[in-house]
């Protein structure tokens, strides 16, 4: 029996990810105080300090560092336990959920039941340190990222409901996730395989079935999966302090604590006359990417949701590594643009100066208090940077691909450019 | 435009209107001196006036426009305050240094928490709200005092339940009393709050005990404090009361190493003449127990080991002093005292180095035989903030949950609100009680930093209240019954995270061009078409035929 084969290295890696949390060693890290890990929107601790809070009968939403969805609430008051070895085994379960989505998103864009590159696909997410370190670090942002595999594989499966819901629940969790929702519908719509080298309008990948009103009846059946959210988490926080305290937290952001994200310097920095302009403006400049994007890669909408995954994974506000991590795993289903990527090495050459920098100069300046907040700061400018070149050059391979000749014997004899 | 006729009887009438309004007012003051056994001196002074009859004014009349005030003895400058902003009580304290209780013992002015302490009883109803008028009240009482209370923001308001409960009587109004509590501990005391303090006074410095507050001297002393009572008694009437105090080193004022004292010595001057509108002045020395010292002059009366000197007629100048004639040198007691001089000790510390996150730990002794109740109360701005599911608390090594209740708990709201926390603490008797909690340290925007920002943060004084009245002498003459004793902790001094200060345009134009950069690379790849090049062939002007679109 091959090891490389899927039935037995799925099982290997998911036994690696449990040994490697269950570890003793692990918890003497403190890892969950670690800023680049978890944001305040997703740290274990305030979420620990949020139950603590829910379960004396005080309001976690009257103060100022509970951020997260009363849903989490709910579910660590009744079905989850909230003892960290039991966390643990959740949270690693999490994160092989979302290894497993990963690998069948990949099987569907093949549409094929089994294939050689299952293992490498799954590796890619368990082991993507980006993605392991925050799952450590028992951050919830592990939730959304599994929330939002699923919500892609079931819309690559073109199973609209499960979809839906699962998107109205990622929203709930995390309001920039919503700009997602174009891309997930068009997936509905049409199809998950590739058609990146064969550009059309979307017409031409339209499922048989799709049609305006069932664009509108996803839409509605998406609004009052939230709405009935909505009401749920007003009964579990018994009130509406939650919309201010987790959807209103990332438009205005309160909580300056450091994070690998572009934000929180910037708006210490800010002036505060011009703090409202400059949030509406980072806020809004989110949503410019969304109808290009969607309108450009409309024949491939799951590489569509790809790249948005990479905006979203570059300009959050409080972004962990986790989110660009996973617009880093996503790679793995796209192998096809693989030789179109115009600048590679320097993009992994910047992944790793940036992460070996901002884990260095966080502690720099906080703990050692030898540098100060300019260090991390140019530390979060190289991750923008590298995130920035692998988001560009995965849009630039998407596009090139249409061209083609890489293979043919034109190579070295063409160059591409852009008018 | 008064006509001439009608102008005796409205002279007539206004000088009835004043006699009426002139309620009797009496003035007392006191000077208590308490030499120490490590050899220091506590002064205190207490300067009360009475408004006999006096009653707050009910907010609900606050629109019905200013009552005149006339006051020969009551400060008019406070009166107007009290009666601008419909406050029934008040207490005020400006304190400098570290009050030592386990040296010093407990103090007569229990208000001794590091800087600045303002906390009001005020009506509520009318047309204005108790927030409006509490920020209207520390605005005002900074201006008096010329000190930055008026910093005491909502940032730094809270509302504790249990700990700072009314000293005097609330008038029976149909809407109830609200309490407002703020401290500002990076207040600093000097000259210029002392100034403003002795002008409330009826004879000011310039006779009376009063005349021995000499600001050269008092702030040198090793802890100096000030403070400022209104209180209302519903049998006696509206009660000001201003209280100095300090304490001395003797012995470091000394040339010759010795613990003797004088007015003279501590204060740079003695009493010249008494005050005339006192109607009772003196002064209280606390004799030494089982030492031979002499007293000079002889005083009035001794009662319960205390010296009185009656200082409501001084023929010539009082010169008080206390002597040990058989010391040649004065010898620190290195020992501990048989039984400490405050039965808890309190010490809370902040552990840990990362300006992100520290430990706050806080260890109550109670050396009574008997088991304690306290109410624990910690005001914390929203710089540093709580994780109570992290609070732990032991006894003597041994983890105790039970010895916390009644937890009341207000988180605090990030440039909003600071947190609240109020409990009930069982102190077991002779035992060391430990509570310790995580704590998170927030990042501020640069604009919310201090000018001197690398200092840190001064945290407010955490407050124990003990149930029962065990800290004090059972027998304290001036001191109104049915008052709750305090014990304020130490001060700390947290490091907070600084941004750069000089970096906003930088942090800006490099954010925005990262932002910009990507972007624009973004748009580029979604608008421009895509040509192809022939590379080998020819030259470029031909190939532009060859170009192949590919515009999607």
């Amino acid at each position: 029996m091959d090891w490389r084969e899927f039935r037995v290295a799925f099982p290997l890696l998911v036994s690696c990810r449990l040994l490697l949390a269950l570890t003793p060693f692990v918890n003497s890290l403190g890892l969950d105080h670690n800023h680049q890990l978890s944001s305040p929107t997703n740290s274990y601790v305030r979420l620990q300090e949020g139950l603590f809070l829910f379960k004396h009968d005080i309001d976690p939403y009257a103060g100022g560092s509970f951020y997260h969805s009363p849903l989490y609430l709910s579910l660590f008051t009744t079905v989850l336990p909230t003892s960290r070895f039991v966390s643990r085994i959740v949270w690693t379960m999490l994160d092989v959920l979302g290894a497993w989505a990963l690998v069948n998103i990949w099987r569907e864009r093949q549409s094929v039941v089994r294939t050689s590159r299952d293992t490498l696909v799954a590796a890619a997410y368990l082991l993507n340190p980006y993605i392991l370190l925050p799952n450590l670090a028992l951050s919830t942002v592990s939730f959304e990222n599994t929330l939002q595999l699923l919500v892609l594989l079931y819309a690559c499966r073109r199973r609209p409901s499960p979809a839906l819901l699962l998107a109205a629940i990622l929203i709930h969790l995390s309001l920039y996730s919503a700009l997602l929702l174009p891309s997930i519908a068009l997936l509905l719509l049409s199809s998950p395989h590739s058609h990146l080298a064969n550009p059309k309008f979307f017409t031409a990948y339209r499922h048989p079935n799709a049609s305006l009103s069932t664009l509108l009846s996803y839409i509605g059946e998406c609004v009052l999966y939230s709405v009935v959210l909505c009401l749920c988490c007003t009964v579990v926080a018994g009130g509406w302090g939650w919309v201010e305290k987790t959807w209103g937290v990332v438009l205005t952001l309160p909580d300056l604590t450091p994070n690998p994200g572009l934000w929180w310097y910037f708006f210490t920095e800010m002036f505060d006359h011009f703090r409202p302009f400059f949030l509406m403006v980072f806020s809004v400049h989110l949503l410019i990417y969304v109808a290009p994007v969607c309108l450009k890669f409309q024949h491939d909408p799951l590489f569509a949701s790809f790249a948005l995954l990479g905006v979203l994974g570059m300009f959050k506000p409080y972004l962990t590594l986790a989110d660009p991590g996973l617009f880093l795993s996503m790679y793995s289903v796209f192998p096809e643009i693989f030789p179109y990527l115009s600048h590679p090495l320097p993009t992994t050459l910047l992944h790793l100066h940036a992460s070996l920098l901002l884990p260095l100069f966080h502690s720099l300046w906080l703990n050692q208090g030898t540098g100060n907040a300019n260090f991390f700061y140019a530390s979060t400018l190289v991750l923008g940077m590298a995130n920035g070149a692998a988001l560009v050059d995965a849009i630039w391979a998407g596009l090139r691909i249409a061209i083609g000749g890489k293979e043919s014997e034109d190579e070295g004899e063409i160059a591409v450019v852009q008018e | 435009m008064v006509h001439w006729s009608t102008l005796p009887a409205t002279l007539l009438l206004y000088i009835l209107g004043t006699v009426a309004a002139t309620r009797p007012e009496t003035f007392k003051e006191e000077l208590t001196l308490r030499p120490l056994r490590d050899g220091k001196v506590i002064s205190r002074f207490s300067f009360s006036t009475l408004l006999e009859g006096g009653v707050p004014r009910n907010p609900e009349k606050i629109d019905a426009g200013n009552i005149p005030q006339h006051y020969t003895l009551f400060p008019l400058a406070l009166g107007q305050v009290l009666q601008e902003y419909a406050t029934t009580e008040l207490h005020l304290s400006l304190n400098a240094g570290k009050w030592d209780y386990d040296r010093w013992g407990y103090p007569d002015e229990q208000e001794v928490g590091t800087g600045a302490q303002l906390w009001a009883w005020i009506g509520d109803g009318g047309s204005s709200s108790v927030d409006e008028r509490w920020k209207g009240l520390r605005n005002a009482l900074a201006g008096l005092f010329c000190a930055s209370i008026g910093s005491l923001d909502e940032q730094r308001t809270t509302i504790p339940k249990l700990a700072f409960a009314p000293e005097g009587d609330l008038p029976a109004w149909t809407l109830p009393h609200q309490l407002r509590h703020a401290t500002l501990p990076s207040e600093t005391v000097c000259t210029e709050n002392l100034t403003p303090f002795l002008k409330l006074l009826p004879c000011k410095g310039i006779s009376g005990i009063a005349t021995l507050l000499n600001p050269h001297r008092l702030f040198g002393a090793d802890w100096h404090g000030m403070s400022v009572h209104v209180t209302w008694h519903a049998e006696r009437g509206v009660e000001v009361r201003l209280a100095f105090q300090a304490v001395f080193d003797p012995v470091r004022l000394s040339f010759d190493k010795k613990r003797d004292w004088s007015l003279q010595s501590i204060f740079g001057r003695p009493i010249g003449k008494a005050c005339p509108v006192a109607s009772a002045s003196r002064i209280v020395v606390e004799l030494p127990t089982n030492e031979a010292y002499s007293i000079d002059p002889q005083p009035s009366t001794v009662q319960d080991g205390k010296a009185i000197y009656d200082t409501s007629n001084i023929e010539s100048e009082l010169n008080l002093a206390l002597r040990w004639p058989l010391e040649s040198e004065f010898v620190y007691p290195l020992d501990p005292a048989s039984q400490p001089p405050s039965p808890l000790s309190v010490q809370r510390t902040m552990a840990g180095t990362s300006q992100s996150r520290g430990r706050l730990s806080v260890s109550i002794r109670n050396s009574l035989p008997s088991e304690i109740q306290a109410v624990y109360l910690e005001t914390m701005p929203w710089h540093v903030q709580f994780y109570l599911h992290t609070l732990k608390i032991s006894n003597g090594g041994s983890a105790r949950d039970d010895l916390l209740s009644d937890i009341a708990y207000t988180p605090p709201v990030p440039h909003g609100r600071p947190a609240l926390f109020e409990s009930v603490l069982t102190l077991p008797p002779n035992s060391t009680t430990q509570l310790e909690m995580e704590v998170m340290k927030s990042f501020l925007r640069y604009t919310e930093h201090p000018p001197d920002a690398q200092r840190g943060w001064d945290l407010p004084p955490a407050v124990l209240v003990p149930l029962a009245d065990v800290l004090r002498a059972p027998v304290n003459g001036s001191e109104p019954a049915g008052r709750r004793a305090r014990i304020y902790t130490r001060v700390l001094l947290v490091d907070l995270a600084t941004p750069d200060f000089s970096m906003p345009y930088n942090v800006i134009i490099m954010s925005c061009t990262l932002i910009a950069l990507t972007f624009g690379m973004v748009f580029n790849l979604m608008t421009r078409r895509f040509v192809v090049v022939r590379l080998k062939t020819g030259p470029v002007a031909e190939n532009a035929a060859e170009e192949k679109d590919k515009s999607i």
